[in-house]
């Protein structure tokens, strides 16, 4: 080469040798220490996390005081068989529905048969003339068209309606693990301080219980701890989320797509965009004020449904799941609009330019080309944006979710409850059976997220590959 | 340096290869016959970016299946002139076009024209290979599908095929045409847009620095691709690649940045001749300096 190469300066602006080696310690040692800081944060992170998970599962699971109003023991010995070899669970179908015929009033007798009947053949606690007569209406109940109960069946209505288990006292999984005697003093205690003056000391016995457990995920609310469940809860949860994702996916990806591939950087177009941003930073309980304002009150003939019954709404006011679930629509939107843009704009622009070039139009490049390659982080974006939305309270306080509700939602204009709320009522609650249900509220919610977040990532692997 | 005196010989050469190889074409200007109808014309063409003037007042005739090159340094505007020819300049928010474009004498700047139309008729291939993630089949049988291909399946299959021949592909690709564009390499890749831009059967075809992200052996099979598209088809040609333009266009047209009083940067056409004049005896001293190597 002819060139060449320009002479070192003798003085530099760097360090001597020496002084370099010195240096270089001190800035590993600021290297390593700066890592030692970022898994402490991480500890914490994670140390949060557990606090959070151990909470809810340590009061999800432990041991329970229950007391029975009639005891299962004497109960069998009243049918005539031996209390110390026989169970109620292994008496026959009919000396249970007996017992049921027994020990519940003719009222609830009639409702529980109307629900589903005892025998094929015969009624017992209903007449045939008024049977006949209810089936033959314009909307018989279940009872008529279902097959009857069977004994499982039967035998969780004697538990419920007759030996009725009362829980005096629980413990959280731990210290019921750690110290199980702890407990039985503490109840020995209480019976001592007439804690518990309803009953007998030897009334009382321990067991283990479950309070998240199937039966607790289909039975709908109770002011009963023993027999509460969030089934109506779950549903209402399950209508939030499908309006919620039919109001904002289409609305909020269609905006983004015009945002991102239409709009030219007018100053219009700059102060949407910048809105938009901050929508998504808007607290929740705002747009709980903004639900109420709109979709209860201005829009209630719509939200009530009357306007879709010839002006009879099914229920009497616009406090409905179609107005919640618009009204978490609307605090979704923004976090779905900037996810989806920034699915779109990870898309490169050699892709519209090749569709553009080919003759297509816009829509054709949009649709054909952007669309499905920026499908997967749509996808991932809107769900987690819903997954978030499931979780809140506040705006669904505002809307106006009943906190005492026992019958399932029956469509979109009907009350609901949702999950978050059925735990914020709980946790108010001063007995500790109802922190245990809350607990078991929180484990199922936080389960119904996890899947929500597990359809997410199933979906953009599908359609990453689908891409590639 | 040594750098530009290869470039100068390497340039050379080529232009006497192509003189010894075809002696019926001497470096004088060239033919009336040869000068075939223009099929695209711009007239006092100006392009804008905003306020920034890009390139000033371009007047050129590009020949109906022929290769016109265009050549020039960075930032002389050569791919905004290209881009100006089937309106993917209006991608740009802030571009703007003066001037005329006329494709068959009629101006796709006037109003009433639709960009779509003229860039289904002027087709496009970029500067990196850019497939639809796609299959290689649908990569192909997209662009007819959106420009209302009406033909049965059987059709479609003969025209994906048409378009790979013609692109010199098809060999290559006829075992796995369900696979993924992206499968291929970037020689391949390449080919797979020309085929793609060919099978909407265009007029022209625009190819904008086509070889720059090839290996030689990719840019050579390219090269030899444009020789037999030419015969059917007018192709334009952005190319860094000197070289390039000597071996394959009929015309080239040599660019320059010109900074004006006010310290604008803005790109002009110096000169427009047979390529084998323009690289033997330039008109303009510019044209000289560069294909010289003295700068760019």
């Amino acid at each position: 080469m002819s060139v060449e190469a320009p002479e070192r300066p003798t003085q530099t602006s760097f360090p001597t040798e020496e002084e370099y080696a010195g240096q270089l310690g001190r800035r590993q040692r600021k290297a390593v220490a700066f890592k030692f800081f970022c898994l402490a944060m991480l500890t914490i992170a994670v140390l949060a996390l557990a606090t959070l998970l151990y909470t809810i599962i340590n009061d999800s699971f432990g041991l329970v005081a229950i007391v029975n109003q009639n005891d299962p023991d004497q109960v069998v010995a009243e049918l005539g068989y031996d209390p110390d070899t026989t169970n109620l669970q292994d008496v026959s179908y009919d000396e249970l529905v007996g017992l049921l015929e027994a020990n519940v009033s003719s009222g609830v007798g009639r409702r529980l048969e109307r629900d589903q009947r005892f025998y094929e053949d015969r009624l017992v606690f209903e007449d045939d003339a008024t049977w006949a007569e209810i089936c033959s209406s314009g909307e018989p109940p279940t009872g008529c068209t279902a097959a009857p109960r069977d004994h499982s069946n039967v035998f969780a209505l004697v538990q419920e309606r007759v030996v009725v288990p009362d829980v005096i006292a629980s413990y959280p999984l731990v210290p019921s693990l750690l110290n199980p005697e702890a407990f039985e003093e503490e109840v020995a205690a209480g019976f001592e301080a007439g804690r518990f003056p309803d009953y007998e000391p030897e009334q009382a016995f321990i067991e283990w219980r479950a309070w998240f457990n199937p039966t607790f995920l289909t039975t709908p609310q109770s002011s009963t701890p023993e027999v509460a469940g969030i089934r109506t809860a779950i549903l209402g949860s399950t209508w939030l989320v499908l309006i919620t994702i039919l109001f904002a996916v289409p609305v909020g990806v269609g905006a983004a797509i015009y945002l991102v591939e239409y709009a030219k950087p007018t100053r219009l177009n700059d102060f949407i965009q910048t809105n938009i941003n901050n929508l998504a930073g808007v607290p929740s309980i705002i747009y709980g004020m903004l639900g109420l304002a709109i979709f209860v009150r201005v829009l209630e003939p719509f939200t009530s449904g009357a306007i879709f019954t010839d002006g009879v709404p099914p229920s009497d006011n616009g406090r409905t799941i179609v107005a919640a679930g618009l009204t978490l629509g609307l605090l979704t939107l923004p976090v779905v609009i900037i996810s989806a843009q920034e699915a779109l704009k990870a898309v490169p622009d050699s892709l519209r330019h090749a569709g553009l070039a080919l003759g297509a139009t816009r829509w054709q490049t949009v649709r054909s080309q952007i669309i499905p390659v920026a499908l997967p982080g749509i996808l991932t974006g809107t769900i987690l944006a819903v997954a978030r939305a499931v979780g809140e309270t506040a705006p669904l306080i505002l809307v106006g979710a009943a906190s005492f509700i026992t019958t399932d939602p029956s469509g979109p204009f009907s009350k609901f409850t949702a999950l978050p709320i059925q735990i914020f009522q709980w946790t108010s609650f001063p007995q500790q059976e109802f922190h245990n249900l809350a607990a078991a509220a929180s484990i199922a919610l936080l389960l119904l997220l996890l899947t929500l977040n597990a359809v997410a990532v199933i979906l953009r692997n599908r359609y990453s590959r689908r891409a590639e | 340096m040594t750098n530009e005196t290869s470039t100068e010989n390497k340039v050379e050469n080529v232009i006497e290869e192509r003189m010894t190889t075809e002696p019926d074409r001497p470096g004088e200007p060239v033919p009336a016959a040869a000068q075939v109808r223009g099929v695209i014309e711009t007239k006092d063409m100006s392009v804008f970016y905003g306020d920034f003037l890009a390139v000033a007042n371009v007047s050129l005739n590009f020949g109906r299946n022929q290769i016109s090159a265009l050549i020039g340094p960075s930032g002389c505007g050569k791919s905004t002139v290209l881009r100006s020819l089937n309106r993917m300049n209006d991608l740009v928010a802030t571009a703007r076009t003066e001037g005329e474009v006329h494709y068959h004498g009629q101006n796709i700047y006037s109003d009433g024209v639709d960009p779509v139309e003229v860039r289904r008729t002027i087709g496009m291939v970029f500067q990196k290979p850019n497939p639809f993630p796609k299959s290689i089949y649908d990569n192909i049988a997209w662009g007819a599908k959106v420009n209302g291909f009406r033909g049965s399946k059987a059709d479609m299959a003969d025209l994906v095929q048409e378009a790979l021949k013609s692109a010199a592909l098809w060999d290559e690709v006829k075992d796995k045409l369900t696979e993924s564009g992206y499968s291929l390499s970037g020689g391949q890749q390449q080919r797979l847009c020309i085929a793609r831009a060919i099978a909407t059967k265009p007029d022209v075809i625009l190819m904008d620095e086509p070889c720059s992200a090839l290996d030689p052996i990719a840019t050579l099979r390219i090269e030899e691709l444009m020789l037999e598209l030419k015969e059917d088809y007018s192709i334009v040609i952005v190319t860094h690649n000197m070289q390039q333009a000597a071996r394959v266009s009929d015309k080239t047209a040599f660019f320059n940045v010109k900074l004006n009083d006010t310290g604008m940067r803005t790109g002009r056409l110096v000169e427009y001749s047979p390529t084998e004049q323009l690289f033997t005896s330039p008109k303009e001293k510019d044209t000289e300096d560069y294909i010289t190597g003295r700068f760019g």
